[in-house]
């Protein structure tokens, strides 16, 4: 029996079990033959499937010392390596597997399926350059086109990466002409291979060479066929400024019946080239007249694409808007002209959902077409015979709401507006009587619109009754459209507002909002949640939020690879480049780490504070400091009917009036990782050495190379513009408390060596081995945690007034909203930042809890100035908390309910009876009942905790 | 007025107003990433020129022999952009694509039994049924939709490579097979 077969044989049951997921047995198999044979091959195999049997089941460290072992006498047969690709992607150590493979392909490279692994682990890890040198070498060796092409990409993508300078990515490309070339067989063989052939010659304007390939029959096929080649297609032929010829074959292509929006642009474009091509004053006569005779052919041939398609295509009437309305900002026809247009299209598509859009971006109109246009839209007389009647109504009150004056807009004619609104949805209804509750009410944009005024009404007023009012009139359109989501996200916004969070989370819930959309839409619900948060008293609502939606990162960040892989393999080249980025902006989703940092503040008001908990955070928050991020939150999604002179509702609605993003995430990563480094033993030798998996990919911007130290201490306006005041103090303050305490942190913290000795310690504790690469000698020797610094300690100051200044001033902020009865989510949001200074005081002060630190270091004197500041906050919580369970206890009380029944007097119309109103009302208050008495009673148990 | 553009990954960042719509199914990034990773030129999207996303269609090539066909996975339409021909002009580009491209004989689909409105605008099309696929969207018991809920149509049209339209036939409604016999 050959070695191959018994080795195949005997780990086989191994496999079994990986693959039906008994990580145990396969770990029991595993030891069993490696008690048995000695045999190399076999014993390397067991050891890297063991590894990954570890991995799976979270035994990181144990798998860590057999990768080494495995990893260090450089594997060559397929079962060692294959598994260890495994374990090392589960490590996330992509460096390493990187290594392993070129190792490999070095020692073999005649074996392919080396050198293909070897390029897919470039490939994963973005490193184009060795991908593209990889490939090439391949292509020498195995004569295989394909990897000629991969090796073209290669040189692409890297032409493509932001850190490539302009002039090196010329080199590239021309260097993908010479390879693109040099093959074989032609490019047109596939579609994705004659696509970044053509991409090539359009980034190196070598448009003769293009034309050719393009204008070949083949050429002409695969641009019917494939919409991305016919894309750079277009791009080539507008780079070389044909729009004559491109608007005549567009022309052509809607004769045929093609309708693409683009096809109509083409046309649009190559009417106005005599006059857009020119610099502003260089028009001379003959163009104006060249265009003016364009203008009047494509009148003639839109006509009779309209009259062809009548109302069932509207895109020959909107190339007709479009037309009139570049003529008249040409300045060659008069708005009057494109008025009438408007009115025309009006007429005949008033009747669509999407005419408003559509409109809307036609609106920049002189005062007297203004007028004209508002006089046509005022003389519409309201129907509700049909729902295309309805549909009608919807758009006129839309378009005339988005062009209202900023002197039309008072608390009083909003108000009527909303109410006039209301009474038409109400009568709207009538018209979807009869349909499934599944289905939505074709009168819903009506009930939206009243919301909109109502929330303006707020915008204008800030008193809580419009807000009452539109969340009331939405629930009644939910109750007939059930799966409305408009109405859904606005009351989320609404809800928390108010206060009524756990309101706002039940209807984002209803949204079901799945995969991806976790990434895009969780700052409805998410941002700035902690307000709301009731861990403190241990309902993790919120905290499992987070970590639910955050689930989609760490599902997918190794998937999007194996894709880009999968890609490379069936060569379709076209959505690679997409890919790579779709990748890099989930990984680094801003979203993803505001909920991360909202996660982590909430986790600390629930769970004992202690070392662990503060070294892991640490880690991941620096990570999270490194990034570029991207801000892939969907804000479009959140509808809005505002006028144009006004904030959308979008803006009008955010909590606090301000986004998280990028500035807020950098500022509370700044307070966070300051403080956790303070009370860290971690520094960054030691954090090296600890460290499992690859250093993800750090930023390229500038401020990002600057030392941390110095990174943490930057501060920018436009980042605090991010903050509320209560932020922008919190913020302050730490950075006066770490001022303060960071030269006795330093000067305290054990050196390296000891921290060192001491994990390792921990780690042979748990798995028989002693912590790899660890010399403890070469840190200086004396591990026993005996030390003395060289160095003098620091002279104690006197603690800044801020400290306890800063809680009396919440204090009195707080006091002033309770009396002005003012939104309770405010409310919330003060005390919440103030509960957030003791929890920063106590872990920046817990080094120099133990006595015996004191002593050795004479912080006497230090220690006792701590007692005034967190005697002064624990003073401040015990009455914010008590006022809280008060305010909650009234907010529950009938008589409460009464004042939002009244308020909602106006909105109690016709079929929104008073019970209905009731229900809303009591709902509410008991959400903000809960929520004030929770994190009220959170307040009172942290502060006892750690008193 | 739509542009007809390839899908790409990155519309999973703005597809949400076609996907909070109750009868579109989000589904896992992966799912996704495998149509466009191997089908892409049977994906694609129609967009409003200010860039929000109106309507999208996923689909396939597959079969073997005669049965080599293009598939209709998913076709959506945002509820505000309904009523337009944006899933004609897609279905069309797909169509086009089997045909031209993939040398198909014919494109399917299926269907809930129950969704009239579907059916009929695939009929519209030039759909027809080719046969009833037993509890193909899983077992419901019996509910208010009953059989017809659980129960999906396989719809044809024949392409070029197809004249004497051998993929499709007439009493396809007759034809009742198991969803384990149906790829």
């Amino acid at each position: 029996m050959s070695a191959a077969v018994t080795l195949e044989r005997q780990i086989r049951p191994i496999y079994e079990a990986l693959d039906t997921g008994s990580n145990k047995s396969a770990i029991v198999s595993c030891n069993k033959l490696l008690k048995k044979y000695s045999s190399n091959l076999l014993v390397k195999a067991c050891f890297s499937l063991k590894a990954l049997a570890l991995v799976r089941s979270q035994k990181v460290e144990e798998s860590l010392a057999l990768c080494d072992e495995v990893l260090a006498v450089k594997p060559l047969d397929d079962a060692t390596i294959s598994a260890m690709m495994h374990v090392l992607k589960g490590l996330g150590r992509i460096t390493d597997m990187v290594n392993m493979f070129e190792e490999a392909y070095k020692q073999q490279p005649l074996n392919e399926e080396y050198g293909a692994q070897t390029f897919f682990a470039h490939v994963r890890t973005a490193n184009w350059k060795s991908a593209q040198q990889v490939s090439t070498r391949m292509h020498k060796q195995f004569q295989d086109d394909r990897y000629l092409y991969w090796s073209v990409m290669g040189a692409i993508l890297q032409a493509s990466d932001p850190s490539t300078t302009p002039s090196m990515k010329m080199l590239l490309y021309k260097l993908a002409h010479r390879l693109v070339t040099s093959s074989p067989t032609p490019s047109y063989l596939t579609a994705d291979r004659f696509h970044m052939h053509i991409n090539i010659l359009k980034e190196l304007e070598l448009y003769d060479e293009a034309n050719t390939l393009l204008e070949s029959d083949i050429g002409k096929s695969i641009c019917s066929t494939s919409l991305a080649c016919d894309q750079t297609r277009r791009e080539i032929w507008r780079g070389r400024g044909l729009f004559k010829d491109e608007g005549q074959s567009a022309q052509q292509k809607i004769l045929n019946g093609d309708r693409n929006w683009l096809e109509f642009l083409s046309v649009l474009d190559s009417i106005f080239a005599p006059v857009s091509s020119r610099p502003e004053g260089g028009i001379t006569e003959e163009s104006k007249n060249e265009c003016l005779e364009n203008i009047s052919k494509a009148r003639t041939f839109l006509a009779g694409v309209v009259e062809k398609d009548g109302t069932k295509n509207r895109a020959a009437p909107l190339a007709l808007l479009e037309l009139e309305h570049r003529a008249y900002k040409f300045g060659l026809s008069d708005d009057s002209v494109f008025v009438s247009v408007m009115e025309d299209y009006f007429t005949q598509f008033g009747d669509k959902a999407c005419c408003f859009e559509d409109l809307t971006s036609f609106l920049d109109l002189e005062t007297a077409s203004l007028d004209r246009w508002k006089a046509f839209l005022t003389q519409h007389q309201p129907s509700f015979a049909s729902v295309g009647d309805l549909q009608r109504l919807i758009n006129v009150r839309k378009l005339e709401r988005y062009i209202l004056l900023d002197s039309e807009i008072t608390v009083e004619s909003e108000t009527a507006r909303g109410l006039k609104y209301l009474n038409e949805y109400l009568g709207g209804l009538a018209l979807g009587a009869d349909l499934p509750v599944t289905e939505l009410q074709p009168a819903d944009d009506l009930v939206l619109l009243a919301a909109n005024a109502l929330v303006m009404v707020w915008a204008l007023n800030r008193s809580e009754e419009a807000l009452y009012r539109a969340a009331t009139v939405l629930e009644y359109g939910l109750t007939k459209s059930r799966m409305s989501f408009q109405m859904r996200i606005m009351l989320v916004r609404i809800y928390r507002i108010l206060g009524a969070s756990s309101l706002a989370l039940e209807h984002y819930r209803q949204m079901n909002v799945k995969q991806v959309q976790n990434d895009t839409l969780s700052h409805l619900v998410l941002t700035r949640a902690l307000t709301f948060s009731l861990a403190a008293i241990g309902d993790l609502t919120y905290p499992s939020e987070c970590l639910e939606s955050s689930q989609i990162y760490l599902a997918s960040s190794q998937e999007t690879s194996d894709f880009i892989v999968r890609s490379f393999t069936a060569e379709k080249y076209t959505q690679i480049p997409d890919f790579i980025d779709f990748e890099s902006r989930l990984e680094n989703s801003l979203q993803r780490d505001v909920v991360k940092l909202e996660h982590v503040r909430m986790r600390l008001t629930h769970e004992p504070l202690n070392t662990d908990i503060i070294d892991m955070e640490l880690i991941e928050l620096k990570f999270m400091f490194d990034r570029a991020h991207h801000d892939n939150r969907d804000f479009l999604i959140i509808p809005s009917y505002q006028p144009r002179c006004k904030p959308t509702f979008n803006e009008q609605s955010l909590l606090f009036g301000a986004s998280t993003g990028q500035g807020w995430l950098w500022c509370f990563l700044k307070i966070y990782i300051r403080a956790f480094q303070h009370a860290s033993d971690l520094d960054d030798i030691v954090e090296e050495k600890l460290l499992v998996g690859d250093r993800p990919k750090k930023s390229s911007d500038p401020e990002v190379q600057l030392p941390l130290r110095e990174r943490l201490a930057l501060r920018r306006a436009e980042e605090i513009a991010e903050l509320t005041s209560e932020e922008t103090q919190l913020l302050d303050w730490a950075t006066a408390l770490g001022d303060w305490l960071e030269p006795h942190h330093n000067y305290v913290r054990p050196p390296p060596a000891v921290v060192l000795a001491e994990a390792s310690r921990q780690t042979e504790l748990k798995t028989g081995f002693p912590l790899r690469g660890v010399d403890l000698q070469a840190h200086n020797g004396d591990a026993n945690g005996h030390h003395k610094k060289d160095e003098e300690a620091p002279p104690i100051k006197e603690a800044s007034g801020l400290l306890t200044v800063f809680f009396d001033s919440m204090l009195s902020r707080f006091e002033h909203l309770v009396e002005s009865k003012c939104s309770i989510s405010e409310l919330l949001h003060v005390a919440t930042i103030t509960q957030e200074a003791f929890i920063l005081f106590i872990i920046e002060t817990m080094r120099f809890k133990s006595p015996a630190v004191v002593k050795i270091h004479k912080l006497g004197n230090l220690v006792a100035q701590f007692k005034d500041v967190r005697l002064r906050a624990s003073c401040v919580l015990k009455e914010m908390s008590a006022a809280l369970i008060k305010i909650g206890e009234v907010e529950g009380s009938v008589e409460h309910r009464q004042v939002f029944l009244q308020a909602c007097a106006p909105v109690t119309i016709k079929q929104i009876t008073h019970d209905f109103v009731s229900n809303v009302a009591k709902s509410v208050t008991d959400s903000r009942k809960k929520v004030l008495e929770g994190v009220g009673k959170g307040m009172t148990k942290l502060n006892a905790a750690q008193s | 007025m739509s542009v007809l553009r390839p899908f790409m990954a990155t519309d999973m960042f703005k597809f949400n107003n076609i996907n909070l719509d109750v009868w579109t199914e989000t589904y896992a990034i992966s799912f996704y990433l495998s149509y466009l990773s191997r089908w892409p030129d049977l994906c694609c999207v129609q967009e409003a020129p200010g860039g929000r996303m109106m309507g999208y269609i996923l689909g396939k090539a597959e079969g073997s022999s005669n049965e080599w066909h293009g598939h209709i996975t998913a076709v959506s339409v945002a509820p505000e952009y309904r009523r337009l021909s944006l899933a004609r002009n897609m279905v069309n580009r797909l169509e086009l694509v089997s045909d031209d491209h993939y040398k198909g004989f014919f494109v399917d689909l299926y269907v809930r039994c129950n969704n009239a409105l579907a059916i009929n605008m695939y009929e519209g099309f030039g759909y027809s049924v080719y046969r009833r696929v037993r509890e193909y969207y899983g077992t419901l018991g019996v509910g208010k939709g009953g059989k017809d809920e659980e129960d999906a149509f396989d719809m044809r049209k024949p392409l070029s490579r197809d004249p004497l339209r051998r993929s499709v036939r007439s009493n396809g409604r007759e034809v009742v097979v198991n969803a384990s016999s149906v790829s």
